[in-house]
């Protein structure tokens, strides 16, 4: 036999998992395009409920009625946050649910801590469902039978559900057409409440039973929330088959056919080869399904409403000439920083917080210039960003000291891998775009651990090399990564060290950090001025008629795949450069460098400060870590305080959250109200308040109608 | 490759060398370029300033005032309060506030600390961050924290870089190992000396034919690395029977227990190298499908109150190389620990005891040295021997690793309710546990 019992069974088990969790997040997204981020945190709001169910009712009982009340609970949380956050988005595109979602997940993460504690918790079982059976002279768990079972039960019952009933039959009809259904006179929007209310159920579901198997952990949430996407794209997006049967297929490809091997295929190295690869093989799975079958396994192609991509201000209340001279004086501020940094500013704000921003600056403007200024919703910017901090920290490590050599290698590096990114991305639009660079910036993060391990092998199975030439060379230093960096600004080992030198500015001393600063902020200038004349040029037209109408720059003879990849390569080398300027910075580089988190957090930046306009993600940027800076100098204070006030003299004070170091749950709050009120970013602020205004703003002439767009 | 210390300026080297020699020549010379020699001072490269100027100017700017008296301290504490691992944060600081409270309240001491809190958010970028914000904004001369390896190797740098003592709380060997530096003193117990008492108790007690089974990061790896080599010396017979991964934020264990299982008879232990979260759903999955019963399940956290709270029943019966159990009557442990329960209502754990040791270890070489200058106060602390909750430990003058004592310990099932409790089986003394100084990689 091919594959055991006992491993066909261990992929089902894994696989039914799978399926429960990745079915909620495909309905959601199948009928309103929400690419929802908190489903994670759902999941595990589930099992934390569950905790708070059974624990009163105990033993073998609590678990039961956990397994029915605790959906419940998180269905009618989901209802809630589509009633008021996820609604007011529906005609926009699907971009702004990621910020959404994103600040929900930060959101619902640190109430999980705040109501239940940061330690590892266990969801006890019935002994029905405990230990295990023979059969055979076999032994089988209980508990993955039960997974089987009623995860089977439960995704039929849906699958049922969605099938038989008219409910059913508007919500599928809603995932294929939406229009069509509304013109039909059905108003969708109202089961949309319900759709999302179920998915959220789903989620809590797969919860409580996992948590069954695997305990309760605040982790548990991000740890699962990438395979579940994984699934989701696999199946198809928007298919609930899809996800079931994807779920189950991962699980048994994973479990059953990957990790034990099979002997027959021994001679095709995969025993080898496959091992290496776990974990990793997704995301190819991923990358080949998405261009060879863009709507997934079981999915079927729909026409994609992508909604209004809500770009920032068309300059507003702003003239041209004002707005220019409102930049530079910027750059002259931003100038003069460091000289009175020590003095009138705390040096660490300056030295730490201001040159973050300003290579996180760069970032988002990379970023932003395919995304704001193409349409393309790139959810794998840390590829580059990581590349960058690799390539340049490799470099410096094991080949020369010179910083300047490091990024010219590293953009270099950057621009080529983002032009066969491009290549093979660009031909998939909208989500799909965003899930196929989320899987190669994923694969990129998984391969980073490992490079050295394979090195090692590669040297030891082939004549090329020997382990011994590897000794104390370190590629990417496996998960704890390289530390110990340092630079010389120069060439040929003729430069200088930001350390070694001073410039004397009066009775300021500008040295390392210091002067890091002024390279920091001389390639952000630079890099901003270059995207400026790039977008004033024809190319630029271009790439802006594409983001307003596709279509008619194809009639134009323009063909959209070469402008679009021409410009997510420019746009993956200044992301590049961000990576860059991070590892010039800092003392070492690790594998959090090009994690998913960092993708999301650029796509946040952007928004925050403005799509589609140049200053828009600066500003953004900014707004990102001065709020973090700010919210975690204890803004939560008052209502800690109001806490205390309250439960203190009720004797109750061992209930007063504790809310010092829970401050990303006013974060995430922030970013939802963002999303919600400010679509257009921070840089439509100006516009919005002079609406207020009783009387007639003049900042100069304002753009007229036709000079929209330029100049930006 | 190493940072090589004498080529490489430090900010503060430099800033220092400007401010002590060069005063004069800074007065009007705006917009001027000048290296290190340029000032006048010309000592170069400036490894061993750190006294001279101490006496030399007094240039009270908080940090360097070698000589000078002084009543406070400041103490930057970094953990990731966010994140995975937010409850041993929370553990860690919980020592390490009892700690400062200690030297705070305490006669022996002629200054107190103060300190700040900042979080690291498991993420070496905000780690770097909150060290720099620790050290520039209060003048943190001393910092302690961090539970993950790449954060903890990050502030290893940003130590170095501006010359401030460091006390990490990762267990990752190359700490003090191949990333050591002469700032970085850490009082946690590492994989190696883990390694040391699992491997002599295995050999002795179990048997050598292994098969290990990690999570496949810095910490899987480096238990399967220490013991390894351990084993091959304990024994001539050993045999790595297998290895199995998993990946760190694996859910499911179904298939690797299945590959467990079907060598079970060839084995005579498990060896599982994870922590946290990922151990939790190991034993949790592994004791639902009988593994237990099968072969001897040996872990190098499993002793962890998180692990034995997370798993309950299925840690029990896991045996387990042990950095700290509250029980313990070495040193002065049994106040600790009755200060810490008087405090917060609970016992310590390996986390919190390496917080309140950090800090009144450091203070030690403070109060030793006379001064608050880092760069005297590292003098003074390397080799230092400490009266402690072990009894008598030192920082070892090779590598700054203290030789705490280690313990090889089985999780029993308690009298009442289902956390496990450990019962020790036997105790190795900190120099047989250590690794020898040619061994670490380390050259201070």
């Amino acid at each position: 036999m091919v594959i055991g019992i006992q491993q066909l069974l261990d992929g089902l088990t894994v696989g039914m998992g799978y399926a429960l969790i990745a079915a909620g997040l495909s309905v959601i997204f199948g009928v309103m395009y929400v690419i929802n981020f908190a489903h994670g945190e759902l999941y595990a709001l589930g099992a934390y409920f569950a905790l708070s169910v059974s624990a009163p009712i105990g033993g073998g009982a609590g678990f039961y009625v956990a397994l029915l009340v605790a959906p419940l609970l998180v269905g009618v949380v989901g209802v809630a946050i589509e009633r008021f956050t996820v609604r007011p988005l529906y005609d926009r595109n699907p971009l702004y649910h990621i910020l959404l979602t994103f600040g929900l997940v930060l959101l619902i993460n640190d109430l999980i801590i705040i109501g239940w504690g940061p330690q590892p918790q266990r969801l006890s079982r019935p002994d029905l469902i405990s230990g295990t059976f023979e059969v055979a002279g076999a032994t089988f768990s209980r508990y993955a039978f039960f997974i089987m079972l009623f995860g089977g039960g439960v995704t039929l019952a849906v699958w049922a559900a969605l099938t038989y009933t008219r409910y059913g039959l508007i919500v599928r009809a809603g995932a294929q057409d939406r229009r069509m259904v509304r013109n039909l006179g059905i108003d969708i929007d109202r089961y949309y409440s319900l759709v999302f209310g179920v998915g959220a159920a789903l989620a809590a579901l797969a919860g409580v039973v996992l948590a069954g198997r695997s305990g309760v952990a605040t982790g548990m949430g991000s740890d699962i929330i990438i395979t579940a996407f994984v699934i989701v794209v696999l199946g198809g997006l928007g298919s609930f088959k899809g996800a079931v049967l994807g779920g189950l297929g991962l699980g048994v490809l994973q479990e059953s056919i990957i990790r034990p091997g099979i002997p027959e295929l021994n001679w095709l190295l995969v025993p080898r080869i496959f091992p290496q690869l776990e974990g990793m093989i997704i995301f190819v799975l991923m990358i080949i399904v998405l261009l060879v079958r863009p709507q997934g396994l079981f999915g079927s192609e729909f026409e994609e409403e992508s909604g209004e991509l809500l770009v920032g201000t068309d300059g507003g209340v702003l003239a041209p000439d004002l707005r220019y001279k409102l930049g530079l004086g910027m750059i002259g501020l931003l100038a003069v920083l460091p000289v009175l940094s020590g003095t009138l500013l705390p040096s660490s704000l300056v030295e730490g917080l201001v040159i973050r921003i300003l290579y996180w600056g760069l970032f988002a403007l990379a970023l932003d210039f395919v995304m704001g200024y193409t349409g393309l919703v790139s959810l794998g910017h840390a590829l580059f960003w990581g590349l960058g901090a690799y390539v340049s920290a490799t470099i410096l490590m094991n080949l020369t000291e010179s910083a300047f050599v490091a990024a010219f290698v590293a953009v270099l590096v950057g621009a080529a891998v983002a032009w066969v990114v491009g290549y093979l991305s660009i031909r998939v639009h909208g989500v799909y775009f965003a899930m196929i660079t989320l899987a190669f910036a994923e694969l990129f993060h998984n391969s980073l651990t490992r490079i050295d391990r394979w090195a090692v092998g590669f040297c030891e199975t082939t004549p090329v090399c020997s382990p011994e030439d590897l000794q104390g060379v370190q590629i990417t230093g496996g998960s704890e990564g390289l530390f110990g960096i340092s630079q010389y600004y120069g060439i040929g080992g003729v430069g200088v060290r930001l350390d070694e030198i001073g410039v004397f500015l009066g009775p300021v001393t500008l040295t390392g950090d210091l002067l890091f600063y002024y390279v920091a902020l001389g390639t952000l200038v630079a890099s901003f001025f270059l995207t400026r004349r790039i977008l004033n040029s024809p190319f630029g037209a271009v790439l802006k008629g594409i983001r307003e109408n596709e279509e008619r720059v194809r009639f134009l003879g323009y063909d959209p795949t070469v402008y679009k990849r021409r410009a997510f390569t420019i746009s993956g080398a200044f992301a590049t450069m961000a990576g860059v300027l991070f590892t010039l910075n800092s003392v070492g580089v690790s594998p959090a460098a090009a994690d998913w988190f960092k993708s999301g957090e650029v796509i946040v930046i952007v928004i925050l400060g403005g799509l589609g306009t140049l200053f828009g993600p600066i500003v953004g940027a900014f707004a990102f870590f001065g709020l973090e800076h700010l919210i975690q100098d204890n803004l939560l204070g008052p209502l800690q305080a109001l806490f205390t006030v309250v439960l203190e003299p009720l004797g109750q004070e061992g209930l007063v959250p504790d809310f010092s170091s829970r401050w990303r749950l006013a974060l995430g709050a922030l970013f939802v109200l963002f999303v919600i009120y400010l679509p257009r970013g921070l840089i439509s602020v100006p516009e919005k308040l002079a609406g207020y205004l009783p009387w007639e703003v003049s900042f100069g002439e304002p753009v007229g109608e036709d000079e929209r767009g330029e100049n930006r | 490759m190493r940072r090589d210390t004498h080529t490489q300026e430090s900010r503060r080297t430099f800033l220092k060398t400007v401010s002590a020699g060069g005063a004069a020549g800074l007065v009007g010379l705006a917009g001027c370029v000048g290296g290190v020699d340029d000032d006048g001072n010309g000592n170069g490269n400036g490894n061993g300033n750190g006294n001279g100027n101490g006496n030399g100017n007094g240039n009270g700017n908080g940090n360097g005032n070698g000589g000078v008296d002084f009543d406070t301290v400041q103490l930057g504490i970094l953990e990731p309060f966010t994140g995975d691992f937010s409850a041993l944060a929370e553990e860690r600081n919980n020592g390490e506030t009892l700690g400062v409270q200690h030297v705070n309240e305490s006669d022996a001491y002629d200054f107190e600390f103060e300190t700040s809190e900042y979080d690291t958010q498991l993420n070496p970028e905000d780690g770097t961050q909150a060290a720099q914000q620790a050290i520039d904004e209060d003048g943190a001369q001393f910092l302690t924290g961090a539970i993950s390896s790449s954060v903890a190797l990050a502030i290893n740098e940003v130590a170095l870089e501006n010359e401030v003592i460091y006390t990490p709380g990762a267990a990752a060997v190359s700490i003090t190992g191949d990333n050591c530096n002469e700032y970085v003193f850490r009082f946690e117990t590492n994989t190696a000396q883990i390694a040391e008492v699992t491997s002599q108790w295995m050999v002795e007690n179990l048997g050598d034919r292994i098969h290990y089974q990690i999570a496949d990061y810095a910490y899987g790896q480096s238990v399967r690395e220490e013991v390894d080599t351990r084993m091959a010396r304990l024994s001539d017979s050993y045999e790595e029977v297998g290895t199995t991964r998993s990946d760190l934020n694996a859910q499911a264990f179904e298939s690797v227990i299945t590959q467990i299982e079907e060598n079970a008879g060839e084995m005579d232990a498990l060896v599982v190298g994870a922590t946290g979260g990922h151990l939790i759903r190991f034993l949790v999955q592994a004791t639902e499908r009988g593994l237990k019963e099968e072969v001897p399940i040996v872990t190098t956290t499993g002793s962890f109150a998180v692990v034995r709270g997370g798993a309950g029943p299925a840690a029990h019966d896991v045996y387990s190389g042990t950095r700290y159990v509250p029980s313990i009557e070495t040193g002065d442990n049994q106040s600790f620990v009755e200060a810490y329960q008087a405090e917060y209502d609970a016992l310590p754990d390996n986390f919190s005891r390496v917080g309140y040791e950090s800090v009144r270890m450091v203070a030690n070489g403070i109060q030793a040295a006379g001064s608050r200058d880092p760069t005297v106060v590292k003098d003074t602390l390397a080799g230092m021997s400490h009266d402690t909750i072990f009894g008598e430990v030192a920082f070892r003058e090779c590598d700054h690793q203290a030789s705490n004592p280690v313990w090889m310990g089985r999780n029993v099932a308690p009298e009442e309710g289902e956390v496990a409790d450990v019962e020790i089986l036997t105790r190795l003394d900190g120099q047989e546990a250590q690794p020898p100084c040619e061994d670490t990689g380390c050259t201070l």
